[in-house]
């Protein structure tokens, strides 16, 4: 109650907020200080109720619908505090928390800069309020308590005091599918409880917990990272609107220019984390799927960094004349639609349109979430590209500055537009599924491959051209030093690298192309030019990663692998054994021990394997062995122990065929089942199979029957003998590929049949080459927009 | 001035095209009746309901799952997937496979499954054979 209180009061500071901000803006000078009072008003709410909702998670309060669905008590601190993200309110929650502290910051640096801070934090206080109303109670509210709506909670979530209540009785619905029995929380049981002197809160002591695919250190970083980037794209938007506002566009560029970086990069992060979290929890090998979710964040990101380069070109051509400089409408374009395609992507996610398309969406929201998101998206894009069409014949007044075709200004330019062809084609593939479509992968990396060789290439020749104007002569003999060791490096990795294929071959020579042209410059300039690095860094990241990409996916080997415990089997080079299994984690999950060893060195991996509580499902863990030059990635599939495959002169005989027995001929000749057996068998009930079998011996034919017998969970075998024929038959095991028999004479001694049981491990193994510069190349990137950050934040002090 | 719209121009309408083409090519469909699926060997995503009461199975050695799905008029087939029971599959009772129909059964690349419990929220989890 006291949380959904608070945050409606965040609400309301907020639209105060930001018809003070815009009252300001219209002339209204003694509104400032009351805008500020507000909006920090607003700001300590959130941070109020946010706290809240951690707290009533910390401390168990299951009368709130949230801290039911999300957490219980066996859940870590950590991850209790990431329960706080685990469903769609919270993470709305957790994306208004961050983006009213970056407001305090950008309210702060607005106001040291000049006539900014009315026109951008009215902007900015206009989001703030589509989020909170977002949370408010009528949508997604995070603190409705359990009873608004009525949930099936497990009877073992239910406070055992109250069990024998009588009138609980109503409330019960057994499950037959999974034997479990649930009580239906609604207001009715919520009245019948007050009526009866029961605390309600003290009702529901457990919760559902969160999924167990969550349960891990990603799900406590990935998420918060994302949505920091999420909410600083709010940023360059209210930069952007407020340049029209005031119909100034000189100095937004710089003063946009920090916050766009430093969010681009945060959140190019965050993308980069979740492929880390994929590729190390979920086991399929990839950290990449072209998921409708991962992609729908990467198109912000995509059209993120094309706009940095834009905004190079317009800030470096404001350095040669007056005017407001290069591509203003193109920056002012893709600042607005930055933001527009992270709520779009919320759209996509949160929406339940991509229901059946995706692993990470959320379910149908409702119809009102549905209409309020689209209001949302709505209201911003007429907002931004309704001022851009409002103000065009003052924008198209910008003096013309036409730059030659060998320029940086048109390479950088160019950049921008094969970036945001990136960033199409990837919007259109996800959207796919909103027309009840759906893209193939191959889709995605056809069109990419041709791309990425493109922004290599660049990458490189970019730097050998100066701004405004290059002669050819002068470019060619610039490159033809680089193009050469390229060549020369690239040669060496298709010989000794393997690398064949033609696209391959020329992504490989634009990555390396690309690292040494900004390498070179990036040794020359280290001294004494620090701040400069940031693009040359965040390039030679870009090309890292390419060529990680390279070597994973498209040289990645892999193989099925039947491990018998004790035997080792020959994969990839290596000789793999499966060495048994411990319980891990107080005994709830099983770690799957296998040695790998080659040339003398001994690595050791353990993929888990866990029937987790949940979802009553089996779930796995990969293990990953990281070696210089590549990752063994081992997946478990399953685990069995069965008995041995062959007993000691034991036969098998499939149906309608014979075997020879020391002048005897043993026929299956049928099976033998009651009408009722697959009926049996389904209800758990006893039932037996019988096999008629045929014996002929001199002329004579024999008719016998074996049986399997079950017996709740023992299983029994029949046998035969016959003095006439002196034969024993014994029914080893039956199935329907046939029969499994241990045939001996009755005068001779048995053979001792011993039943030695199997332990057998299935992995899906894989070489993954140089996996490790995806990571190091994206953190290489970031760490480049970092510096390029810090760089361009003491530009945007100049600037005034 | 005129050159460069006109490059560019031919770039736009070049990448376009290429798109739309691909768009065309790697395209797949929803399906939900089974007949449209085996009478075509396309790839789609054909979506039903485990059928838990036929026998399920995994065939360790060559990495095969099998389990049958039917449609809403009824119609059943049998999948054959590529790679081990998903995760969460026990639990599933709508599931959405992506693959083709080839000599009497469908051939999953990728499974997506969903918990649609009426006592449990949707959950849904994907796999995919790659």
């Amino acid at each position: 109650m006291i949380g959904s209180i608070i945050l409606t009061f965040a609400l309301v500071f907020s639209i105060i907020s930001m018809i003070m901000y815009y009252l300001n803006f219209r002339g209204y000078n003694n509104t400032l200080s009351y805008a500020r009072i507000f909006y920090h008003l607003t700001s300590i709410f959130v941070i109020v109720a946010s706290t809240f909702l951690w707290y009533y998670i910390l401390t168990h309060q299951y009368q709130y619908k949230y801290v039911f669905s999300y957490s219980n008590n066996s859940l870590s601190t950590g991850l209790l505090f990431s329960s706080f993200w685990g469903g769609q309110e919270g993470s709305f929650m957790l994306w208004i928390l961050f983006t009213v502290i970056i407001g305090v910051i950008l309210q702060s640096y607005s106001s040291k800069r000049g006539d900014l801070e009315p026109r951008v934090m009215t902007v900015f206080t206009l989001a703030t309020s589509f989020l909170l109303l977002m949370v408010s109670p009528w949508l997604k509210n995070p603190f409705e308590y359990i009873w608004t709506t009525p949930i099936f909670v497990d009877l073992k979530s239910i406070n055992s005091n109250y069990l024998n209540l009588p009138f609980l009785q109503s409330f019960l619905f057994p499950d037959p599918q999974t034997g479990t029995t649930y009580v239906q929380v609604s207001s009715t049981l919520l009245a019948s409880l007050v009526q009866n002197g029961i605390d309600p809160n003290t009702f529901i002591v457990n919760g559902r917990g969160l999924n167990p695919q969550l349960l891990n250190f990603w799900m406590q970083i990935h998420p918060p990272i994302l949505f920091v980037g999420f909410s600083m794209a709010t940023v360059p938007f209210a930069f952007a609107v407020s340049a029209l506002m005031k119909n100034e566009y000189r100095d937004w560029v710089s003063q946009s220019f920090p916050w766009l970086l430093a969010g681009t990069g945060i959140l190019g992060l965050g993308i980069m984390l979740g492929g880390y979290w994929a590729y190390e929890m979920l086991g399929w090998g990839g950290y990449w799927a072209w998921d409708p979710v991962e992609n729908s964040s990467l198109i912000p990101w995509l059209i993120g960094v094309a706009t940095i380069h834009t905004m190079l070109v317009q800030k470096r051509s404001q350095m040669q004349s007056e005017g407001n400089g290069r591509y203003v409408k193109t920056n002012l374009i893709l600042s607005i639609l930055v933001y527009i395609l992270v709520l779009y992507s919320t759209f996509l996610t949160r929406s339940g349109v991509l229901g059946d398309a995706s692993v990470h969406s959320f379910v149908d929201p409702g119809m009102l979430v549905y209409l309020f998101l689209i209001i949302f998206i709505g209201s911003f894009t007429l907002l931004g590209i309704g001022l851009i069409i409002y103000r065009w014949k003052e924008l198209q007044s910008e003096i013309p500055q036409d730059e030659s075709l060998l320029s940086r200004e048109l390479s950088l330019f160019t950049a921008a537009v094969v970036l945001c062809a990136s960033a199409i084609i990837v919007f259109v593939g996800t959207s796919a599924p909103i027309v009840g479509r759906s893209v193939d992968i191959s889709f995605y990396n056809e069109m990419h491959v041709p791309l990425a060789i493109i922004v290599g290439l660049l990458n490189g020749l970019s730097l050998l051209l100066k701004w405004k104007t290059t002669s050819t002569q002068e470019l060619l003999s610039k490159s033809v030093i680089y193009l050469a060791v390229s060549a020369v490096l690239t040669v060496l990795m298709i010989l000794i690298g393997g690398v064949n294929d033609i696209m391959m071959i020329l992504l490989s020579f634009s990555a390396i192309f690309t690292i040494i042209v900004n390498g070179e410059i990036a040794i020359k300039i280290i001294k004494n030019n620090f701040d400069k690095l940031g693009a040359y860094v965040a390039h030679i990241g870009l090309a890292i990663f390419i060529l990680g990409v390279i070597g994973s996916s498209a040289y990645s080997k892999e193989k099925t692998l039947n491990l018998v415990k004790g035997k080792p089997v020959e994969a990839f080079g290596y000789q793999m054994v499966f060495t048994g299994y411990q319980p891990i984690e107080n005994a709830t999950k099983y770690a799957f021990n296998i040695s790998m060893s080659k040339n003398g060195k001994t690595y050791n991996a353990s993929p888990v394997m866990y029937i987790a509580e949940y979802n009553n499902s089996l779930m796995r863990e990969p293990s990953i062995v990281v070696l210089p030059t590549k990752d063994i990635y081992i997946a478990p599939l399953s685990y069995e122990e069965k008995d041995g495959h062959s007993h000691a002169g034991s036969i098998n005989i499939e149906k309608g065929k014979s075997v020879e027995f020391e002048n005897i001929k043993l026929t299956f000749d049928k099976f033998e089942m009651d009408s009722d057996v697959m009926k049996a068998m389904q209800e758990g009930r006893d039932f037996q199979l019988g096999a008629v079998m045929l014996a002929e011996s001199n002329g004579k034919t024999y008719q016998f029957k074996l049986f399997r017998k079950q017996k709740g969970s023992e299983v029994e075998f029949t046998s035969f003998e016959s003095k006439e024929l002196n034969l024993r038959v014994e029914l080893l095991n039956l199935s329907a590929q046939g029969v499994e028999l241990s045939i001996s004479r009755l005068d001779q001694p048995k053979e001792i049949v011993k039943k030695e049981s199997q332990e057998v491990l299935v992995v899906n193994a894989s070489i993954k080459p140089f996996v490790s510069l995806v990571w190091i190349g994206v953190l290489v990137l970031v760490i480049g927009f970092f510096i390029s950050f810090s760089r361009r934040l003491k530009e945007s002090h100049n600037s005034d | 001035m005129k050159n460069k719209y006109l490059f560019g121009g031919i770039i736009i309408v070049l990448f376009l095209g290429i798109m739309g083409y691909l768009f065309t090519q790697s395209n797949i469909k929803y399906e939900n009746n089974f007949s449209i699926v085996k009478a075509s060997h396309k790839t789609v995503k054909a979506t039903g309901s485990w059928v838990k009461e036929k026998q399920y199975s995994y065939d360790a050695e060559n990495n095969l799952f099998k389990f049958y799905i039917r449609d809403d008029k009824g119609e059943e087939m049998l999948v054959v997937y590529k790679g081990a029971m998903p995760n969460n599959f026990e639990s599933a009772t709508s599931v959405v496979v992506t693959g083709s129909y080839q000599d009497n059964y469908f051939y999953a690349k990728e499974i997506l499954t969903k918990c649609p419990s009426k006592y449990q929220e949707q959950t849904a989890t994907q796999s995919s054979s790659l």
